[in-house]
């Protein structure tokens, strides 16, 4: 029986048409993964570059001042990109992926965004997830809505009921034959995906497509549900496309419009204005004040002593420096707290809504969400700061530029290893949702006349 | 055609929607949405009373500024906060997408940085509610729920037949039908046009804006009545009501989801833009060929000095009239400025032709012609911001010559360095400094750039009748 | 009133009405029977001017329908196999709706009475077109083509899927429309209703006319015969 069902749907226009577009859509997206994949290593290849000619160029110019030639070297970080970033871009392609810091004032560099084209942002990528996402669901619709009521209204319905043995078998029949080949059109998609790519085949690979089956298999049993309650193919297509439309556009939109209202970020300008008062007003304050506060932060230093109230000195200058960070550092803490706390909202919202769920773990898998990115950004802050202890004493004592040995320079790599699975919260609540729908199918499959 | 006719049929369709309860529903959804939508955008452009203020706060700290080197100024530098246009509570555009903060000082072009998407989690890239996005995207879907059966339900089950018989035509029938169906779009429009002009009357606004609104309602008029044409053209050119509703469903479905984005993606693919390295790169690499301004030895600024000194017929530049390391940043900044200008405007030339595609796609695409023009007029897209990120750089080029030429005028020659107390301009030339105001494009301009979406809907207006008329002679009642 | 004149019609290569003449008096109901697919629909659809004819012509009230589609609209009106109408507005809403269009100021009570004089009862006038049964739709059908003024009522399977009390009230109807001037043409597989109802009966097979006669002449099991030997 399976043989035939799979030949009557495999010859209808609706199946034909749903998985060439399907297929087009995700070769594309494999494409446009492997670009923006190009294009991160590409960004690498050119930090490592620069950096080296860079400093090369500068020592040479600025050879004879340490403090003068720190200010205008920077000193690039890397964000890692993992291969499975090509499948779910996520929030990647706005955030940069590499960060090229002075050691002066961070609050002033650490946000400094990339050249991006915000029409291309506001279309949004057609990577994969957003296939998986957006259009699988629409395939599942196309397929599923006159799963029960194309019998009915094509006659053939009393047929079934006389000759076959089990009715919600015969149904059921229908479903897998439908779920098979739009599961393997989905696993096949990912898999090119991964060789394309190059993913590697661990935990976070698997989790991804345990995700994206899951997310195929709840849209299955929601339509399920809806066509086994009896209604003609008409309000079944409305019905679903009307759900569709609020778990992949109104939901997750509503969700947003919430939280950006919910956690505003003055901060982030206010950082910016205290940042920048709080190194500028130093020049006209005392020296010693200065100085007391930068001790204060780094006792160890405090053996430099005090320079000239008269004149220029260079460990006043990073002190004050280092200042505009301090005394920007409440607020800047406070925009860490609420964007981690925007995040946090989200994935709450997200166990109620399986798509924003899809989402939110593909991008997690691949390390393109915000989180990571404030991970980044954290990161940063130690980054910058070893790199301050590390040339403050030799700045202070003076030490000469040739002392240094600037080949140990290279771009530094920020890897997030400190994330674990946590297996049941990532599909915990997918699992719940299909198992909800699959009971509510089952008491409406016995209705059926 | 006869009004009567027309008028009758019309009344005929919308007394049938409203004798079912989903029309109910879907006005009270829509209502629902619209509040949301509309509360989404207040608050959005409420952020606005934040810049103002972090604008004023910039400005005091600025002013604030005891006696200095006018140099120290130039670093102090300003912040320039961008500032919504009132209309952009209607269409959020790519607001989110865009720098909303830049800070500007000599020597430097700063990247205007903290848009709300870069810290927004992912789920804004699923799209933002915005009332021009429920006009965009939502109502088509209702209008083609409510017509998709206007006419073949009736050949269907023969009563289009009877409807002839009785004396109406296939044009009175057509548009009769069109005319029911735009009439129910607009009504749920015009809550929207309420809701807007309301809010925009709670504060005064110039005429552009309300020119913008204007032609923004207009434009939305325009694209439902394509939209309900469309859904009567479609449901007469189907042999089944279930066909009917398959087509439009998928009509939209490739109009907004699918065209949109692929051609967005077509677009990037064909125009790569420079990494942010690159840029700087490339700039850094045509600055050097001039030479650096801050280093008293550079040949460049060398051949300057010598011809400089040579006119004013000195040895050093410390017999000269004025301070000479200001006159050298002064054509520093100058040089370099040109330069970041024009790669700058390489980069935005760029992102244009990204964009072109889907620009010209509107041709075909009515969805994109009205999210383009609605965008432009809400002062959303990509050219606002560009104006923008203009008029910041123009502004941080006056600021830093400002004080260069202080510098050169006030300080005297010999001095090289800016710090202490020693060698500083009174500070009310701080506050004789204006503050950076931002300016909106005028709708003139606007429209000049969105000209093809302008097109695009009346086109379409016009394809859209002329595919009626030709169903009106050429349908069948069979 | 009501002529055709080697009336012929194909889809593509495929006959559906070959050579047809026949003429239908004021007053005269016709029936017209058939297998499916023998062309009884598509006659009427060229009656209608809804199909223009491959060659020949129809004529209603002696004017040629292709050419005259406004005048020869006027005075016709067609009654389908289920008046399916609008199922949320009435009987008395639907009626007014189709009156007017055909251009007729009807008032209401006169509209009631229309109505009336098709057999419904007062009582369903205001109730949904949704819940009528086949018999109510179809007098609904009748009182449009009443307020109409339509001197050619066209009918198609008019009394298929009505129950037996509802078939001969429906006879009475149309024997009464006749009485009073209209000319009445029914397509039907109905043969026993036929004789009772029509004046003359045709039998159509595979396009053409094979059959036409009085029914004074012939009872219905006769015709039964016939039939079933024609085609």
């Amino acid at each position: 029986m399976y043989k035939l069902l799979f030949q009557q749907f495999l010859r209808t226009r609706a199946c034909q048409l749903g998985l060439t577009l399907v297929l087009i859509l995700g070769g594309i997206s494999i494409i446009i993964g492997k670009q923006f994949l190009t294009d991160q290593g590409r960004l690498a290849d050119q930090a490592t570059q620069m950096q080296q000619e860079h400093i090369e160029r500068n020592v040479k110019l600025h050879g004879d001042d340490l403090s003068l030639l720190l200010y205008y070297l920077k000193f690039a970080l890397l964000n890692e990109t993992d291969p499975l970033a090509g499948l779910s871009v996520g929030q990647s392609d706005l955030n940069p992926g590499v960060q090229r810091i002075r050691i002066l004032a961070l609050e002033g560099q650490k946000y400094d965004s990339d050249l991006v084209n915000p029409t291309k942002l506001l279309y949004g990528n057609l990577d994969l997830s957003f296939v998986i996402v957006y259009v699988f669901p629409l395939l599942v619709i196309a397929f599923m809505y006159n799963l029960f009521s194309e019998e009915r209204e094509s006659g053939t319905w009393q047929m079934v009921n006389v000759m076959a043995r089990s009715k919600s078998k015969f149904l059921l029949g229908k479903l897998l034959v439908r779920f098979l080949l739009l599961a393997g059109v989905m696993l096949f998609l990912i898999g090119v995906g991964a060789v394309v790519l190059g993913v590697a085949a661990d935990t976070a690979f698997l989790l991804f497509t345990l995700t994206a089956l899951f997310y195929l298999i709840f849209w299955f049993a929601l339509c399920f549900w809806v066509v086994c309650l009896r209604q003609n193919s008409n309000v079944n297509a409305l019905v679903l496309l009307t759900i569709w439309l609020a778990l992949v556009v109104l939901l997750p939109a509503f969700v947003n419009n919430y939280i950006t209202n919910n956690y505003p970020l003055p901060e982030a300008l206010s950082t910016m204005i205290k940042q920048r008062d709080g190194y500028h007003v130093k020049w006209d304050t005392s020296k010693k004040e200065t100085m007391e506060k930068f001790y204060e932060e780094y006792p160890q230093f405090a053996n430099y002593g005090f320079p000239s109230e008269k004149g220029y000195s260079p460990t006043w200058y990073y002190a004050m420096q280092h200042m505009g960070d301090v005394e920007s550092r409440e607020d800047s803490r406070a925009m860490q707290l609420k964007i981690r706390s925007r995040e946090a909202s989200s994935r709450m919202w997200a166990q109620v809504i399986p798509s924003m769920q899809a989402q939110l773990v593909f991008n997690e898998v691949a390390g393109t969400g915000l989180d990571d990115y404030m991970d980044f950004l954290q990161y940063m802050n130690e980054f910058h700061e070893n790199l301050r202890l590390y040339f403050y004493p030799m700045i202070f004592s003076n030490s000469e530029v040739a002392s240094v040995d600037w080949g140990q320079f290279t771009p530094e790599v920020f890897t997030n290893s400190n994330k674990s699975i946590n297996w049941t919260k990532k599909l915990g609540s997918l699992v719940i949702t299909i198992l909800l729908f699959s009971v509510l199918s089952i008491f409406s499959v016995r209705k059926l006349i | 055609m006869r009004r009567d006719v027309l008028l009758l049929v019309a009344r005929q369709f919308w007394t049938s929607v409203f004798k079912s309860k989903a029309i109910y529903l879907l006005l009270g959804l829509t209502l629902i949405l619209l509040f949301y939508a509309a509360f989404s955008g207040v608050s959005y452009h409420e952020q606005n009373h934040h810049r103002i203020e972090h604008q004023q706060q910039a400005r005091e700290s600025w002013e604030a500024n005891p006696d200095k080197h006018p140099h120290r100024m130039a670093h102090f530098g300003t912040f320039a906060f961008r500032l919504k246009h009132p209309l952009s509570i209607f269409d959020f555009g790519v607001e989110s997408f865009t720098g909303n903060a830049v800070f500007l000082e000599a020597h430097k072009q700063n990247v205007v940085n903290f848009s709300e998407a870069s810290y927004s989690t992912s789920l804004i890239r699923f799209g933002e509610l915005s009332m021009g996005m429920i006009l965009q995207l939502i109502l088509p879907l209702i209008v083609f729920f409510l017509g998709y059966a206007a006419i073949v339900a009736d050949r269907e089950n023969g009563t289009l037949k009877i409807l002839l018989t009785q004396g109406a035509t296939w044009k009175e029938v057509l548009y009769g039908r069109a005319l029911g169906l735009f009439g129910l779009s607009c009504l749920f429009y015009l809550p929207f046009v309420f809701a807007t002009v309301a809010l925009l009357l709670m504060e005064s606004y110039t005429a552009d804006v309300w020119i913008r609104l204007l032609v923004i309602l207009a434009s939305y008029l325009l694209y439902l009545f394509i939209v309900s044409l469309l859904t009567i053209i479609i449901s007469v050119g189907s042999k089944t009501s279930k066909n009917a509703l398959v087509k439009l469903l998928g009509i939209w479905l490739l109009l907004v989801v699918v065209i949109p984005r692929t051609s967005q993606a077509v677009g990037s693919f064909l125009y790569p833009t420079p990494t942010k390295l690159e840029f700087r790169g490339a700039i850094e690499e045509e600055v050097i060929q001039f030479g650096d301004s801050h280093n008293a030895n550079d040949p460049y600024y060398n051949f300057i000095r010598d011809s400089v000194l040579e006119v004013h017929g000195v040895q050093s530049i410390n017999e000269l009239p004025f301070n000479y390391p200001g006159f050298q940043m002064y054509v520093g900044e100058k040089i370099s400025t040109e330069i970041y200008v024009r790669h700058h405007k390489e980069l935005l030339d760029q992102y244009r032709r990204q964009n072109q595609l889907t620009k010209w796609l509107a041709l075909v695409n009515p969805y994109l012609g009205v999210k383009g023009l609605s965008m432009a007029l809400c002062g959303t897209d990509l050219e606002t911001y560009a104006s923008f990120q203009h008029q910041a750089e123009a502004y941080r080029y006056e600021l830093a010559q400002a004080m260069n030429e202080l510098q050169i005028k006030h300080i005297r020659a010999n001095v090289t360095s800016s710090e202490g107390k020693v060698n500083v301009v009174d500070r009310e030339e701080w506050k004789s400094f204006p503050d950076f105001t931002y300016e909106y494009p005028t709708v003139e301009s606007t429209l000049g750039s969105e000209l093809l979406a302008l097109i695009s809907i009346l086109l379409w207006s016009v394809v859209a009748l002329g595919m009626m008329n030709y169903w009106a002679r050429n349908a069948s009642a069979l | 009133m009501l002529e055709a004149v080697n009336l012929s019609k194909k889809y593509g290569q495929k006959d559906a009405v070959v050579d047809l003449n026949l003429k239908v008096e004021k007053g005269e109901v016709f029936c017209l029977l058939g297998q499916n697919g023998a062309g009884k629909t598509t006659t009427i659809n060229l009656f209608l001017g809804l199909l223009d004819p491959t060659s020949g012509k129809a004529l209603v009230g002696g004017l040629d329908v292709v050419e005259n589609k406004v005048s020869t609209n006027q005075i016709l009106a067609y009654i389908p196999e289920v008046v399916q109408l609008y199922g949320n507005l009435s009987g008395l809403e639907n009626l007014e709706f189709f009156s007017k269009l055909a251009g007729q100021k009807i008032a209401s009570d006169e509209l009631s009475k229309l109505l009336l004089e098709a057999g419904l009862q007062e009582e369903h006038h205001k109730s949904k077109l949704s819940s009528y049964s086949k018999g109510m739709r179809q007098k609904v059908g009748i009182a449009i083509a009443l307020s109409k003024q339509a001197q050619v009522i066209f009918m198609d399977e008019p009394t298929s899927g009505l129950d037996p009390k509802a078939t001969d009230e429906f006879t009475n109807i149309c024997k009464s429309l006749a009485k009073n001037g209209k000319s009445i043409f029914m397509a039907t597989h109905d043969i026993f209703n036929a004789v009772n109802v029509g004046d003359r009966v045709g039998i159509m097979n595979e396009g053409r006319l094979i059959y036409s006669s009085h029914t004074e002449n012939i009872d219905a099991s006769e015709m039964q015969e016939l039939y079933l030997k024609t085609i």
